[in-house]
């Protein structure tokens, strides 16, 4: 039973838990939020807003998600008071002092953390901004001042846009929540790059991956799990293809739900483990799915929601549901809707799932003959402009137009219109690279053309200043210079990766 | 029979399953073609499916049958044997550097359109051994990969143990000219041909990768290559094990078994071996292997067949 109160203005909720107490605080804000060229701003401020508590031994933690953002504790009544109340003061008063070395840890962080498939089939499908961010580096990171995070923690970080959660018997004597006024910030709407869907890219990897947007609710998510089952029977017990096998589902405030699958593959079966997938996914379109399955999942999410109620666990995710304004679903609720799932709604998930379906191949392999459509990586449109040829045919050719840039060799185009553009990635020898909001990017080597220079001087003029990213002095042997000679140069394969779409990292 | 001067070249001659389903196809009689089709065994079934997709104009009356019930497993093999010749017509004959843009862009439609029937057909029915072995010929054309088409025989023969129709294209898909190795074309000939039982057609797979071996590859010299004691006597073992095995039946295989053996010995210079085969084939031949020793193969089977028996006169 969870009861709704207030504390200082934020909402509450609050449920007994037969475990150690714990809490949160959840904000409305998460990576969808940020502008690319701000990337890393909310997970800075959580940062900064936590480092008052140094090493001290608790069990604390913050996380910024997609979404949401939340501060979580678990211990005693008095040390979760000293904690919420010491993130909120945090959050009014950031320690700006630590900006440089946060920032320091935060590159460290994402530079041993690598890739996920989750976040590069975010980039793929939603391009570069909103959902796709969690796909791109912390850029923002290099050129964010005290001002940048006051203005966000004043948007974003504020008592309208808070929910409080307590796993526990009340609220605990002491809580101050002292936050600034503020207003509900409602989620940014999903952007798509993908015209045509089911889609596919070539991941370069070592692992099959999918996803695909379908409606929440109970039957999505029993869908994720009986696709995880299937996956695993044919990946791995039948073809011994796949050692790792996971399927994820991630409801979202727009009342979809992302459904992901991941299947890693030693190089020498990437093909079989693509093929092997394809004809899980279109034993899922086709509805072979067992009713014995589908009960054997829900009986498994019976179990795990229950614990989960008594432990206090679905307070978070209530939480969401509040900063997102949608309805709150009691245990009765949520269990009413998972025994109503039958086997012909996880079927018609499964074939809404295929439908939307966006594939990341393993290693190059090609997915068009399992009937997912290339996902567009260069553009259609080419800009009106004046052209510039590169020294010795070092690299692509420019145009720089009024209305953006495009690269083109040989048969294929990447364009990038001011209007259109993310973000500017700047480096002081005057290297850029342009990223539109569809993923695309143009890399301009000043270097590599006549007049290079001068030409990076007008495109900046084009770009609204708030989109430049400051990138720190590159190592001068891997800035492009032309070639020594006339001699043929080719196109070496740091010019050519101009030409693929150079995505994520 | 000696010194017969036919040559005899349709399998439907061999398999009367193959000339029951062509006739029935060509009254466009479904259920007619289904009650010919399930009765058959399984390798000697999807041999027919196979064999039967060269069916003229037959798309429409066949795609007619799976909108009335898409599940058809028959249906959903023979239509994509049909779209995979569809496809294989338009490049016949060229190598691959040699197929024009156009025509690879027609040859990869084909397949594919087959494929995406087939993995739909496969989703449905996956014990089905047909449909697995129409699939390791969209693998081999779609160039999908050899552990895919590991996977795809894998499937097949979990459908059926030593499914023959499967394991020809497996090999095929195994040679050098598809990414494969000769190391393994010879080692899964060998241990297909080990694991069936005795008096099964299976030895003819090791005929195969010999042949593959002996006229796939520029380098082979071909002389010195059939003295090696070791190939010749891995022929024998073969011979031995199925075409000359007393439990050697006229199942499905036994026509391609027999006409690879009588190949083989002819270029072994055996004489009194060729003549035992030939004489077990009587008018009978087919095109593979002979094709690979010239574009007109009655004349090289008869005169294959004329030399062997001459030792017998």
């Amino acid at each position: 039973m969870i009861i709704r109160q207030e504390v200082d203005g934020i909402p509450a909720l609050i449920a007994p838990t037969n475990g150690p107490m714990h809490a949160g605080l959840a904000f409305r804000v998460g990576f969808a939020d940020e502008p690319l060229a701000r990337r890393g701003i909310t997970h800075l401020i959580e940062h900064l807003a936590l480092y008052s508590f140094g090493v001290a031994d608790y069990h604390y933690n913050g996380a910024t998600g997609v979404e949401h953002t939340y501060f979580h504790m678990q211990g005693a009544e008095a040390d979760i008071v000293a904690f919420l109340n010491g993130v909120c003061s945090g959050l009014r008063d950031l320690p700006m002092h630590r900006l440089p070395v946060e920032k320091e840890i935060l590159r460290t962080e994402e530079s041993s953390r690598g890739e996920s498939p989750a976040e590069r089939l975010a980039l793929w499908r939603h391009g570069a901004r909103d959902h796709g961010m969690p796909g791109y580096p912390e850029w923002g990171l290099h050129g964010l001042t005290p001002d940048d995070l006051r203005s966000w923690v004043a948007r974003y970080f504020n008592r309208g846009n808070a929910v409080l959660w307590i796993a526990g018997p009340g609220v605990p004597a002491g809580l101050r929540l002292d936050l600034p006024d503020g207003t509900r910030q409602v989620v940014p709407a999903p952007s798509s790059t993908l015209p045509v869907r089911p889609a596919y890219f070539t991941g370069d990897s070592n692992v099959v991956a999918w996803d695909a947007v379908v409606k929440r609710g109970a039957a999505a998510a029993v869908f994720a799990d009986v696709l995880k089952r299937m996956m695993f029977r044919s990946l791995r017990q039948e073809g011994g293809l796949s050692y790792n096998v996971l399927t994820d589902y991630t409801p979202r405030a727009d009342g979809r739900a992302v459904i992901m699958a991941v299947a890693d593959a030693l190089p020498e079966k990437q093909d079989a483990v693509l093929g092997g997938f394809v004809d899980v996914l279109a034993a899922a379109r086709l509805g072979m799915i067992d009713e014995s399955e589908v009960t054997a999942v829900v009986n498994q999410r019976r179990d795990e929601m229950r614990h989960a109620d008594a432990a206090g666990g679905r307070l978070p995710g209530q939480a969401f549901n509040l900063l997102d304004g949608r309805p709150l679903q009691s245990l009765e609720e949520a269990l009413a809707e998972l025994d109503a799932v039958t086997r012909g709604d996880v079927a018609a998930i499964a074939a809404d799932a295929c439908a939307d379906g966006l594939l990341m191949t393993p290693g190059d392999n090609e997915a068009d003959w399992a009937g997912f459509a290339e996902a567009p990586s260069e553009s259609e449109n080419l800009v009106d402009g004046i052209v510039y040829r590169s020294i010795g045919d070092s690299a692509p050719r420019l145009t720089a137009g009024e209305k953006g840039l495009s690269m083109t060799r040989m048969n294929s185009a990447v364009t990038v219109l001011f209007d259109e553009c993310a973000a500017v990635l700047a480096w002081p020898d005057g290297g850029r690279i342009f990223i539109g909001n569809d993923a695309v990017q143009v890399r301009v080597e000043p270097a590599l053309y006549p007049d290079g220079h001068a030409v990076v001087v007008a495109l900046d003029a084009r770009v609204r200043p708030e989109l430049r990213v400051t990138m720190p002095p590159r190592d001068p042997e891997r800035i492009p210079r032309p070639p020594a000679s006339t001699t043929d140069t080719g196109s070496g394969s740091a010019l050519s990766r101009v030409f693929r779409r150079i995505r994520g990292r | 029979m000696i010194g017969s001067t036919d040559v005899v070249l349709d399998r439907a001659a061999a398999y009367p399953e193959i000339a029951g389903l062509r006739a029935a196809l060509r009254r466009r009689d479904w259920p007619a073609c289904r009650a010919l089709i399930d009765r058959l065994e399984p390798s000697a079934r999807s041999a027919a499916l196979l064999e039967c997709g060269d069916e003229q104009d037959a798309e429409p009356f066949l795609r007619g049958v799976l909108n009335a019930d898409p599940a058809d497993p028959a249906a959903t093999a023979l239509l994509g044997h049909h779209l995979i010749k569809l496809g294989w017509r338009i490049r016949t004959g060229y190598a691959a550097e040699h197929v024009s843009r156009g025509q690879a862009q027609q040859f990869r439609d084909r397949l594919r359109r087959a494929e995406l029937l087939l993995i739909d057909g496969a989703a449905r029915h996956p014990g089905d051994p047909a449909i697995w072995t129409a699939r390791l010929l969209t693998a081999r054309g779609l160039e999908l990969g050899l552990a895919e088409t590991r996977r795809r025989l894998d499937r097949a023969l979990a459908a059926q143990p030593n499914h023959l129709p499967a394991q020809l294209q497996f090999l095929q898909s195994a040679c050098p000219k598809w990414g494969g190795t000769w190391d393994l074309v010879h080692g899964f000939a060998r241990d297909a041909a080990a694991a069936a039982p005795p008096g099964s057609p299976h030895g003819l797979l090791v005929v195969h990768a010999h042949i593959e071996h002996i006229f796939g590859d520029d380098g082979t010299d071909v002389f010195r290559y059939l003295s090696n004691d070791a190939i010749r006597a891995e022929i024998y073992e073969a011979a031995h094990r199925s075409v000359w095995h007393p439990e050697f039946r006229r199942d499905h295989g036994w026509l391609q078994a027999l006409n690879a053996f009588a190949l083989i010995f002819t270029m072994l210079d055996d004489r009194r071996s060729a003549a035992t085969v030939f004489t077990a084939l009587g008018d009978l031949a087919d095109e593979y292997p002979w094709n690979q020793v010239g574009a007109d193969v009655p004349v090289q089977v008869l005169q294959a067949r004329a030399w062997a028996y001459e030792g017998e006169s």
